[in-house]
């Protein structure tokens, strides 16, 4: 087994620069998109 | 020819000689007993067979239909499937519970009436616990007690409602039961518990994470896969199942989203999965039951051999948290290509079992215009591959580099995780066989057809972008070294408060009753008895003192001298005689 293990207390995910807008946009497309789906299927 | 016994004997039988053996005897002896449990199966007629009298009722020990079948043959190739996994372990405490375990579980499916029925639905309990207990870790006694306790309470208010049941109908035969009356309705509860229906699943997540890493691989099979034919047996077509199931389905993504231990993600994708059968089950078409049965049966699969992937991970590595391991695809290829099968299988991918079989359950939801039940699954299908699908194999095996460089799994372990894979693959790739044994014939529902598979190929893709963008976002929560409560908060923290809560009340209604009843009335009452004679004696003897020669200021000393002499017992004996006939005569007057 390898030595050098470092067991972490937070496995942190930090963020890319430039990618939370896009989550955004992309998370308000989807909700946009499923409203009407929703709303066509009432 | 040998006549078969009742499904579960094969079990329990072998299970007592496995004591007898060692080594590779031992061995041999565990892997025979599913392949003759599964002879012995195919051997039993349709229909009820070996019916005991018992108490003027009968038991029936081999009730063999349908629906009992294809939950005896998935019991039985889980169990081939877990032996050949565990086959490392000699430790005969899990050897022999195991075998019991599996045993438990086809008695269960098996029984034909209440009383077989409920006492190897116990024995689940039992054994299931000895594979808990068997990590020996402070956790495991504490998470086997808690799972104790929560089906200690749920075989009470079952026995309850079986108890009622037949004081009403006079019959112990478990068939359909509906919910007509209190009776059944206890049973209902009894049998939710053991399905981990929302709020009592605790147990379930609490537990399996801390059994043995073999255990676990039993554990996700029997216990809810058993209440789940429980209740397709006695409650089909039962509304509140359709929102429980439809519950149980949603919550546990938020929870297995966050959670660190790999193998707690799997209780809670768990849960989520058997909500997909409750909700088939209560829905109740033909279309329904056969989605629920055949979801169980893969989903003993699917789930097992991801449980046996991270507990291969578990094995080599002796970790199973997310922020310990990572990486791990450099020396574990094999266990990350089968936990990647697993995971597509979970997910319902296309030519992978879940498709096969989860999209019936929807398939009946939109039939009978659940739409609300029907988005809800929807969301649980994306939720599941987002937490089972993408972060179990992703944080296992991708990720961070943890830096450890473990060997590859036991060649067995690989060879158990082998044969759940192709099995995951074969069913998910030709359909129609799994379809011949279920419930309800002709089945009559194609899988693969374009809108089909064009759907559920979006559904996985969105999916896996939403995972990507929350991941590169930073928005995606931290794995963190802690314990997340759900329902359990309500006992682990309210078990505080209420412990808080008794010691106040009770300690100060104590001190209160200590103040009032020890110090004062019965003070008051000692300190009376006590002076009780000279008082009593006074009382009777200075009328004669103040009518004699005695003068009035020598009675306070007469009253000293008669105390002095009732609290040292030298009472004069004419003194006593006196007292004694003056009670005497007021006693006669008062009559």
């Amino acid at each position: 087994m390898h030595e050098e293990h470092e067991e972490l207390m937070e496995l942190k995910h930090d963020p890319v620069p430039g990618y939370r807008p896009i989550f955004f946009v992309a998370i308000t497309v989807g909700l946009v998109y499923m409203g009407v789906i929703l709303f066509n299927t009432l | 020819m040998i006549s078969p016994l009742p499904p579960a004997a094969v079990f329990i039988l072998g299970a007592l000689l496995i004591p007898f053996f060692k080594g590779h005897l031992r061995r041999i002896v565990m892997l025979a007993l599913p392949v003759l449990a599964f002879i012995n199966l195919i051997h039993l007629p349709l229909g009820d067979s070996w019916v005991v009298p018992f108490l003027g009722q009968e038991l029936v020990l081999a009730r063999i239909d349908r629906l009992s079948l294809v939950f005896g043959y998935i019991f039985i190739l889980i169990g081939l499937i877990s032996t050949i996994y565990a086959l490392h372990v000699e430790e005969t405490l899990q050897n022999v519970a195991g075998a019991l375990y599996t045993g438990s579980a086809l008695g269960v499916v098996f029984a034909g009436d209440f009383f077989s029925f409920f006492i190897f639905w116990e024995l689940l309990t039992v054994f299931c616990v000895q594979l808990i207990w068997a990590r020996r870790t402070r956790l495991s006694m504490g998470a086997g007690y808690r799972y104790l306790l929560f089906h200690a309470a749920g075989g009470l208010i079952l026995l309850a409602g079986i108890v009622m049941r037949v004081h009403h109908t006079g019959s112990i035969e478990f068939g359909l039961i509906g919910l007509n009356g209190p009776g059944s309705l206890l049973i209902f509860l009894g049998l939710g518990i053991n399905c981990a229906w929302p709020f009592v699943h605790t147990w379930l997540s609490d537990a399996y994470p801390e059994a043995t890493i073999t255990g676990t691989i039993f554990l996700s099979a029997f216990t809810t896969k058993a209440a789940v034919y429980a209740l397709a047996r006695a409650y089909p077509g039962t509304e509140a199942l359709i929102y429980i199931g439809a519950a149980m389905a949603g919550f546990p993504i938020f929870f297995a989203v966050i959670e660190n231990d790999l193998r707690r993600v799997l209780a809670y994708s768990l849960i989520n999965q058997v909500g997909f059968m409750v909700c088939g089950i209560g829905i109740g078409t033909q279309l329904a039951i056969n989605g629920a049965v055949a979801h169980a049966f893969n989903d003993v699969l699917f789930k097992g051999l991801l449980f046996m992937t991270m507990g291969a991970v578990m094995y080599r590595t002796g970790k199973i948290n997310a922020t310990d391991i990572g990486g791990l695809y450099r020396t574990m290829p094999l266990t990350c290509i089968f936990c990647i099968i697993g995971a597509a299988s979970i997910s319902a991918f296309p030519l992978f079992s879940g498709f096969v079989s989860k999209s019936m359950v929807m398939d009946a939801a939109g039939g009978e215009h659940l739409r609300l039940v029907w988005f809800i699954l929807l969301f649980a299908s994306a939720g599941v591959f987002h937490h089972a699908g993408i972060k179990i194999p992703y944080f296992a095996f991708f990720s961070h580099d943890s830096g450890l460089r473990p060997k590859e799994a036991p060649l067995h372990m690989l060879l158990a995780m082998g044969l759940a894979a192709f099995l995951c693959i074969f069913i998910g790739s030709f359909p129609q066989y799994l379809y011949s044994i279920l419930p309800f014939q002709p089945v009559g529902y194609e899988p693969y057809t374009v809108p089909h598979v064009l759907a559920q190929t979006q559904i996985l893709f969105f999916s896996a972008l939403a995972f990507a963008l929350l991941l590169l976002s930073g928005i995606y929560p931290a794995e963190i070294r802690c314990v997340n409560l759900d329902a359990d908060w309500f006992y682990r923290k309210g078990g505080r408060f209420f412990y808080g809560l008794m010691d106040t009340v009770f300690n100060n209604v104590n001190r209160v009753c200590d103040q009032w009843l020890a110090k004062g009335v019965t003070g008051g009452i000692n300190r009376f008895c006590r002076n009780a004679p000279v008082r009593i004696s006074w009382w009777l003897l200075m009328p004669f003192y103040r009518l004699g020669k005695h003068a009035a200021e020598k009675s306070r000393h007469y009253a000293q001298t008669i105390k002095a002499a009732v609290e040292n017992g030298v009472v004069p004996i004419g003194l006593s005689a006196a007292v004694s006939g003056l009670f005497v005569l007021l006693l006669f007057f008062l009559n």
